[in-house]
């Protein structure tokens, strides 16, 4: 079993949300299928994802999906934000938390969607992943314990 | 204007669905350009996995979950 413990105050206006940071990347099978044609994908990098029980779906930025280049399989898939309704990509992708031994999601869908003005994180973790996890939250010690 | 990445293969969903709703609903089909890879799947990695198999990496394959109409995802 997974574990990780983040810290968060929900009252703190420069850490409005509570996030773990992530890995993405393309899943195994895809990046064995490029590096038998010789090709090369990047580096992980560890970006700051939202612990997000809204999401449906895992949703990465477009900008970050481009950077990773994610392996498309969809495209127009509509999602009904707060913004209202958003025309999204769909990737193969690979997910892991960095820092932590919760276990890594080897191959799930990701969406991709603009992030527009969002300065806190570029990633939402959906209960696509969640589901997989038990969270609590303890707000007298501004502790999120995530186990899988 | 343009053909949207995906369109032949969206096309040819459509032309589908009703034929596949049939039989295959909830199930995951893998497109690319007008050629159907042999198979449905029951999650979106064997069906990731069976595209690969199919149609390697040159060029994207859509894959795409058979319903009777398109779902609406929240993000909130």
């Amino acid at each position: 079993m997974g574990r990780a413990e983040l810290t968060w105050n929900a009252l703190d206006q420069n850490d409005p949300f509570p996030c773990i940071m992530v890995e993405v990347m393309n899943s195994s099978d895809v990046i064995e299928s490029w590096r038998a044609l010789g090709l090369h994908c990047p580096e992980p990098r560890a970006i700051t994802a939202l612990i997000d029980t809204g999401a449906a779906a895992t949703v990465i930025s477009k900008t970050f999906a481009n950077y990773c280049k994610l392996f498309q399989t969809g495209e127009g898939s509509v999602f009904t934000t707060l913004a209202g309704l958003a025309v999204c990509g769909e990737h193969a992708g690979a997910i892991s938390f960095p820092g932590t031994n919760l276990r890594p999601i080897n191959s799930l869908r990701i969406v991709s969607a603009n992030f527009v003005k969002e300065r806190f994180y570029s990633c939402l973790i959906g209960r696509d992943i969640l589901r997989n996890w038990r969270i609590t939250f303890d707000g007298r010690q501004r502790l999120i314990t995530i186990e899988d | 204007m343009a053909a949207g990445l995906f369109s032949n293969e969206l096309r040819v969903f459509q032309e589908h669905r009703d034929e596949w709703l049939r039989t295959k609903a909830g199930k995951f089909v893998v497109i690319q350009d007008s050629v159907v890879a042999e198979g449905f799947f029951d999650t979106y990695s064997e069906a990731l996995k069976a595209g690969l198999q199919a149609f390697g990496v040159d060029h994207n394959f859509l894959v795409k979950q058979v319903w009777t109409t398109e779902p609406v995802y929240y993000l909130a």
